[in-house]
């Protein structure tokens, strides 16, 4: 049984605010509005009270023409705002609104409600409506910047009232004088005449198609003016009218084309419509665009993109903090294609890698790290978590808005001295800037290794002890297999994997260390890449030194004995015939950047300080 | 040439530390600006970009440039009575961040409870 909610009447007509009303309708009343939209006034009932200064915004005009506010009907007002008019009457006016019990399954009028009285001058028959021109959402400054039509109110009673609400001068008017503009952000399907005054923020190239029905062609672009944003489609000869025409980041006043729902999935432009245009769109730059913004992004932080989903459009800024090269790379469909990777660090210290395609990826300039905002970029779960600019995504280098210029400020300040954590892991990506950076006694208070999957980390150690004997080991000679060979002491050497005998083997080393930080040390095995890494030598020269010359093979180890390198291990807790044991494997083996190290130490030291 | 700062500690410091170091031994390293044409003095930057005047005992016998480490008195009109110098040349291996030795320094400043200037005792004094 749905109530009214009780008090709801006379609290809005004190002006405040009341979330989630529950009201019905008594009656609703459709006021020609001269040059703008019609407009519906409607009078509510809580049931103890009614009110008759109710509006529609112009949005929900749709819901009065298609009957679904008729009188008796029960509504939850879910979003409002209420002006007060210089006389002190409230006017509220409905934002959006959902029918909780259609007008037939209603039987009559709730209870016995009496018209509110306090600041109701006269009964709900008043035939003036006030004013009521908010037509937008309530993310812009509600009564100061309106359309125009409230200057269109008519006169006596109500000239106070446009007084309120029209604060903003006459808004530009199209040079033809066909329509006055209106702001993106109140455009709907219901409205028939209407121009915007926008700036192109993104055009897509021409798009062409070839159904069973016939050809065709399109191009898209997204603009903006100070209320919001919007898609804009063109297709067949409209393209040939208007693709040459548009300059994007130019302004220009559009009028009169299709508004449609939107294609959510193509665009994070925000906006429940899309225009299309056609044979009646006129677009016709305009000259004085100050206030027009340059572009309208939603950005989101680097390291909030693990929580959304894959394959969804985002909007993301960030400092460009390393390019990659261009590389040329042939698709599936044998198309030749460029692709540049570049990362971008934010304020959360996250980095992230975007890729770039085509003539965005060629031109990209990247010198002097760059802030560079891209809207609409593909969010893939390659490498994790990464980003890709489509063909529809908007990149900008240096944009001017004041992300940017925070941006900017931050990493002067702090930012550069930050290695930034990726969030999209891949393998040897030039430099530790990814790794997880750990000292030796931190392995072992956190019991790396210990959990069901392996643990990874990355240290600066010093070798301290190898073992030289039992280093090496007789492999088979296959290319791909390192199968440890059986001596059948008549020259040959069996291997069990391949089933097969040869008369030669290749060594392999399998070495053991011992490394050491100022924290504690740790026992690692490194196979043969690393090895051969830390010893300078390879596997064969090592083991024909070993069988030749046991002085130059000693002199060897001393040499690598207590050099320094950053490790990238594997750490895992191994059970072995009851016993269990912490096996740690070393990955990969570089020597130690200083100017890198230096500056993490500085960072972690300025971190410690400042907790 | 001097050898009288032996036994004080010669702190590392930048161009904003000169003040406080009047008098008294440092060590700084900066690159070469510019070398006046009588070999007897030079100026250098360091991280920070500030220029800093240096003053020799006697003329530079050939062409100084890149990065290179003073190790002299604080004079008070904030120039550098050098004592000692070298270069740190830029050809041998990577290269030298002048900006990274700045951020280094400020930290052994910012932190003189983990950095303290001390001199070890000489052999001699621990016997």
């Amino acid at each position: 049984m749905i109530q009214l909610t009780d008090g709801a009447i006379e609290a809005l007509a004190g002006g405040s605010e009341v979330n989630d009303a529950i009201l019905q309708l008594v009656s609703i009343r459709k006021i020609e509005g001269g040059n703008g939209p019609v407009r519906y006034r409607v009078m509510m009932s809580d049931g103890r009270h009614t009110m008759s200064s109710f509006m529609l915004c112009t949005q929900l005009n749709f819901m009065a023409e298609e009957n679904l506010l008729a009188p008796n009907c029960l509504v939850l007002i879910k979003r409002h705002v209420t002006n007060t008019l210089k006389d002190g009457r409230r006017v509220v006016i409905i934002l959006e609104t959902e029918v909780l019990k259609p007008a037939a399954d209603v039987k009559g009028r709730i209870g016995n409600p009496t018209p509110y009285s306090d600041g109701q001058a006269k009964a709900p028959q008043q035939a003036a409506p006030p004013a009521a021109p908010v037509s937008r959402p309530p993310l812009q400054a509600q009564i100061g910047n309106d359309p125009p039509s409230s200057a269109s109110v008519p006169p006596p009673v109500n000239r106070a009232v446009g007084k309120d609400f029209g604060k903003k001068p006459a808004a530009p008017t199209t040079p033809g004088g066909a329509s006055k503009v209106v702001p993106i952000a109140s455009l709907n399907p219901y409205i028939s005449k209407w121009t915007i005054c926008a700036r192109i923020t993104n055009k897509s190239g021409i798009r062409t198609w070839s159904n069973s029905r016939g050809d065709g062609k399109l191009f898209s672009m997204e603009v903006v003016d100070e209320s919001g944003e919007i898609r804009v489609t063109s297709f067949n000869q409209e393209v040939d009218k208007f693709f040459g025409l548009i300059e994007v980041g130019k302004v220009y006043y559009i009028s009169k084309g299709n508004l449609k729902v939107a294609n959510k999935r193509f665009t994070t432009v925000k906006n429940d419509y899309e225009i299309s245009l056609n044979g009646e769109t006129s677009i016709i730059p305009c000259e004085d665009n100050c206030d027009v913004p340059i572009v309208q992004c939603d950005f989101i932080t680097i390291g909030d993109l693990e929580k959304k989903e894959k394959d969804s459009l985002v909007d993301v800024i960030g400092v460009c903090k390393s390019v990659g090269e261009v590389i040329r790379l042939t698709t599936k469909t044998n198309r030749e294609v460029s692709k540049r990777t570049i990362n971008l660090m934010d304020a959360s210290g996250k980095m992230v890698m975007l890729t770039l395609w085509g003539e965005e990826a060629e031109q990209f300039n990247g010198t002097s790290q760059p802030i560079v905002a891209v809207k609409g970029a593909k969010l893939s779960d390659f490498g994790g978590v990464s980003l890709s600019a489509s063909f529809s995504s908007t990149l900008m280098t240096n944009p001017d808005i004041p992300e940017a210029y925070k941006l900017r400020g931050w990493f002067d300040k702090e930012g550069h001295r930050m290695e930034g954590q990726s969030v999209t892991e891949l393998k040897g990506s030039g430099g530790m800037g990814n790794s997880v950076w750990k000292t030796l006694a931190d392995v072992k208070t956190e019991n790396l290794g210990h959990g069901e999957k392996a643990d990874y980390y990355t240290c600066i150690g010093t070798i301290v002890y190898m073992r030289q004997d039992n280093c090496l080991y007789r492999a088979c000679p296959s290319p791909d297999c390192n199968k440890k060979v059986v001596d059948q002491y008549n020259g040959m050497y069996r291997c069990e994997k391949c089933d097969k005998e040869f008369p030669n083997f290749k060594y392999r080393l399998i070495l053991s260390a011992n490394i050491s930080d100022y924290t504690n040390n740790q026992w690692v095995t490194c196979f043969q890449e690393t090895a051969e890494s830390i010893l300078g030598q390879n596997a064969a020269y090592l083991g024909q030194l070993k069988d030749s010359n046991e002085g130059a093979f000693d002199e060897i180890f001393q040499k690598a004995n207590f050099s320094t390198f950053v490790f990238r291990n594997r750490v895992k807790l191994e059970t072995y015939n009851d016993e269990s044991r912490i096996k740690a494997t070393v990955l990969e083996v570089k020597p130690v950047d200083h100017q890198e190290y230096s500056r993490r130490l500085i960072m972690n030291i300025r971190k410690m300080a400042a907790k | 040439m001097m050898s009288d700062n032996q036994g004080l500690p010669r702190p590392r410091i930048n161009s904003s530390m000169l003040s406080r170091y009047i008098s008294k031994p440092v060590c700084f390293v900066g690159r070469v600006e510019k070398v006046h044409p009588t070999g007897k003095s030079f100026t250098i930057t360091d991280g920070e970009g500030q220029c800093v005047h240096v003053e020799l005992n006697y003329p530079l016998a050939e062409e100084l440039s890149g990065i290179v480490e003073v190790i002299g008195m604080v004079s008070n009109k904030g120039a550098i009575m050098a004592t000692t110098f070298q270069c740190l040349p830029e050809e041998k291996g990577i290269n030298f961040n002048l900006e990274l030795y700045n951020e280094a320094v400020k930290i052994i400043h910012d932190f003189p409870e983990h950095y303290p200037f001390e001199v070890a005792p000489a052999e001699s004094d621990l016997f």
